[in-house]
């Protein structure tokens, strides 16, 4: 009855959600609801909403059931790989969707209103002969005449800046989520336990796959027993040729890396004229062969666990793509007349040959190393899916994408076409050439590491571009939406001053002069998030403090249950021996001793602990 | 499904806190175990009970190595055989929208064996075996469960306790994923 009352004190989402919550049978559950409903003061007609209301939220996530895409591969995928690889899969669709998303919304108010100025407006179509719609320079200026005036530079600019925001606040809430849900305190520890008892993937259904895991398992379990020896101390003379070979790898990655920038450099200076397919293919070339170069490293490097091999390879790859599409980017600010049309077909073409070559390194990566490894080399045996190289693989693809968008506004289109033919020609690949994978990975924490490499290096990066691009760069005066202007931004400025003239309005330019264009209100509210930024630090420090006493005081709770356990046996075993005693020694008072000395033994106990029952 | 028509009141069907469609789903694939003893029409609450071999020939169990043991503490009786309440109990845990501490309290019950609240040594050796096909050798079991208790078992009364389960849990953010059957 407390839970009733309990339960009746919530409010109804909390309530619904704690009865989920409960680890009852569904009968007990029942009963629970039902006795909530005929004790609760609400109205009949409360009660009608409620059920109407999570009738309509049920209906809602069943509509969207129904929708889900490649629900049966995954879960093939899944069933016979496991989770790690199946987390790639999620990703590669949770990135189609947002290109989905993309599409819709930059087709709708980008796209279409620009046909529809074309069709009112045939003369300009000569003119403009040499640009479809997919790149910037065809988009006009104009504006639309009708039931509301639609300015196509407005359109424009806010279809943009609107989209990548509400990516920004996407993958932000996700890597939010995922963080909290699995971040880990101290998890080197636990290997073992974690190991027998949680990693158990419960979702393969593969018979083949559930022994292999098995075996795997038994391996794991072999190499952790026998690791317990290797943490010995290195001598320092070892411990110097560790580092040497460190610095050495690194020196190497590093030179790679920035030669490359520097031959894409000077190739693009080469190439005047950005027709020809050079640059993209050496591009995609080289991001194919480097990372595969980089994880020939790990046979020479010993690092001291598994994961910091993971991070570093993870680096070095994120170093050499950042560089490669810092040195394009910056190539392409210093082009000449309608250079955004120009940018935007360089990148169409460079997410054309991407595609070709993320085909080539599926066959390469896994066909190949398949065929080598069990016709050639047995001793290699059948390659692993690569899951951090095909994740970023893919990151780097919808970069790309999020660069291209304000160059060449219906990219994602076929940023969505490469993505779905890349799920297929993965999953074929992955069935027919992969096992899987010998380590159970830590599938929850690479996702957590997957959204934030998407969105700090690689998403801010593309942002960056953008926005240096409407900030500081000048629009080409002749082609585009923004020609004319000063500079991409000044559209705002430009529609602000119109509004201005409506009455009503005053609230709008306001907000504009007093809070977006003046510093003193950015410096104000970064000091203010830096406070509270401070403030939370400080809390969650004392809170694992917090955490370190609470462990302690579990682990005395437990010494002082052991500890009161043994004198109470120590006790009962001492009375027991001293009854026994006075039994054999005085047979005649036996009994009355016997019965004293209980009494006084069971006085002297109760001042102590409870006494059990005496049963001689 | 063509012309069938499943009839269930919508008080079964609220009372359940899934989508009709999850529960539907469910529904189709309990009776397609036994069309002959499922009927259709369960408004009237039918006493129905499939026994384990049906549920444990699911291709989504047939190889798990727990089967038994996830029948077990899902069904009412406790042998395996369940009703379809059990089955939609069992399938809405091991989905993905159920809580962690949920998943873990039914994931504790799967690895108790003898079904004392406590997963003393004896149970932890059985999931070895069972997780391992009984190929370590004696000593190494040994050495694996002690290990496991040393970890684990912040009390120091030589099992762990649901608490004591939590935790590990609590630091092993791949249990969630993990504990998860597609349906």
């Amino acid at each position: 009855m407390n839970l009733v009352r309990e339960l009746v004190a919530m409010s109804t989402r909390d309530r619904v959600r704690a009865i989920q919550d409960l680890p009852m049978s569904f009968q007990e559950k029942k009963h629970i609801r039902w006795v909530l409903k005929h004790t609760g003061n609400k109205s009949p007609c409360h009660c009608y909403n409620l059920t109407s209301f999570r009738k309509c939220g049920s209906n809602v996530r069943s509509a969207r059931q129904t929708l889900e895409l490649w629900q049966g591969t995954m879960k093939e995928i899944g069933g016979k790989f496991g989770t790690s690889v199946l987390s790639y899969f999620i990703f590669l669709k949770w990135l189609f969707m947002f290109n989905v998303f993309s599409f819709l919304v930059n087709f709708g108010f980008i796209t279409i209103p620009q046909l529809v100025i074309y069709i009112t407006h045939p003369f300009f179509f000569k003119g403009y002969f040499n640009y479809t719609v997919m790149y910037y320079g065809s988009y006009s200026n104009e504006t639309l005449i009708g039931a509301m005036d639609y300015k196509m530079q407005l359109g424009y600019f806010f279809t943009i800046a609107v989209y990548m925001l509400l990516c920004g606040i996407a993958l932000i809430f996700s890597m939010a989520n995922s963080f909290r849900k699995n971040y880990v305190l101290a998890d080197s520890t636990s290997s073992g336990a974690w190991q027998l008892l949680c990693s158990w993937d419960f979702s393969i259904t593969n018979e083949r796959a559930v022994r292999q895991r098995k075996n795997n398992l038994r391996i794991q379990l072999k190499e952790s027993l026998s690791e317990k020896a290797q943490h010995e101390q290195l001598t320092s003379s070892e411990k110097l040729k560790h580092f040497g070979i460190y610095l050495g790898s690194w020196l190497l990655s590093t030179s790679l890396t920035v030669g490359c920038g520097a031959s894409i450099f000077f190739l693009c200076q080469y190439e005047i004229k950005a027709e020809t397919l050079l640059v993209p293919f050496v591009v995609s070339l080289m991001n194919m062969v480097i990372p595969l170069f980089y994880s020939l490293f790990n046979k020479f490097e010993h690092y001291s666990s598994q994961r910091r091999q993971i991070y570093a390879l993870v680096l070095r790859n994120v170093l050499f793509r950042m560089c490669i599409l810092g040195v394009l980017c910056y190539y392409w600010m210093n082009v000449v007349a309608c250079w955004e049309s120009v940018v935007g077909q360089a990148l169409y073409r460079l997410v054309i040959v991407d595609f070709i070559f993320l085909m080539l390194g599926s066959f390469f990566g896994e066909f190949l190393s398949n065929v080598v490894g069990t016709r050639l080399l047995p001793r290699l045996g059948v390659p692993e899916f690569d899951v951090a190289r095909n994740v970023l693989e893919i990151i780097y693809a919808q970069t790309l994408a999020w660069i291209g968008i304000y160059f060449s506004p219906l990219l994602p289109a076929i940023q969505i076409l490469k993505f779905f033919i890349l799920f297929y020609i993965k999953k074929v690949s992955l069935m027919h050439n992969c096992q899987p994978p010998r380590r159970t990975g830590r599938a929850a924490q690479m996702k957590t590491i997957f959204t934030a490499l998407l969105f700090f290096p690689f998403f801010l990066g593309a942002l960056s571009i953008v926005g240096y691009t409407t900030w500081s760069l000048t629009p080409s005066e002749h082609c585009g939406p923004f020609r004319g202007l000063n500079s991409t931004f000044s559209v705002v400025e430009v529609w602000i001053k119109e509004v201005e003239a409506i009455p009503g309005s005053k609230w709008v330019v306001f907000i504009y002069q007093k809070v977006i264009r003046s510093e003193i209100f950015y410096f104000l509210i970064t000091i203010i998030i830096l406070i509270i930024v401070y403030i939370f630090w400080q809390v969650s420090q004392g809170r694992k403090q917090l955490i370190v006493l609470l462990r302690r005081q579990i682990v005395n709770e437990g010494k002082d249950k052991s500890f009161l356990l043994e004198k109470l046996q120590n006790l009962q075993k001492s009375q027991e021996l001293k009854v026994r005693l006075e039994r054999s020694t005085i047979p005649g008072q036996g009994l009355l001793r016997t019965m004293l000395t209980i009494g006084t033994l069971q006085r002297s106990r109760r001042r102590t602990v409870q006494p059990p029952s005496i049963v001689s | 499904m063509g012309n069938k028509q499943t009839i269930f009141t919508a008080q079964q069907l609220d009372a359940y806190q899934v989508s009709d469609h999850v529960y539907s789903i469910l529904f189709y694939r309990y009776r397609d175990l036994a069309p002959q003893l499922v009927p259709l029409d369960y408004t009237n609450n039918p006493d129905v009970k499939l026994p384990y071999e049906l549920i444990g020939s699911m291709p989504e169990l047939k190889d798990n190595p727990f089967r038994q043991r996830i029948a077990e503490v899902f069904s009412e009786d406790g042998e395996g055989n369940m009703t379809l309440n059990d089955f939609l109990d069992m399938f809405s845990v091991l989905s993905e929208m159920a809580p962690r501490d949920l998943k873990a309290y039914y994931a504790f019950k799967i690895y108790d064996f003898n079904n004392d609240d406590f997963i003393c040594k004896s149970d932890l050796e059985k999931t070895l075996n069972k997780l391992t096909r009984n190929e370590l050798t004696e000593e190494e079991v040994r050495m694996v469960c002690e290990k496991v208790l040393d970890e684990a078992d912040l009390d120091n009364d030589g099992r762990l306790s649901l608490d004591d389960f939590q935790h590990m849990i609590l630091r092993a953010p791949e249990f969630l994923s993990t504990f998860h059957i597609r349906i």
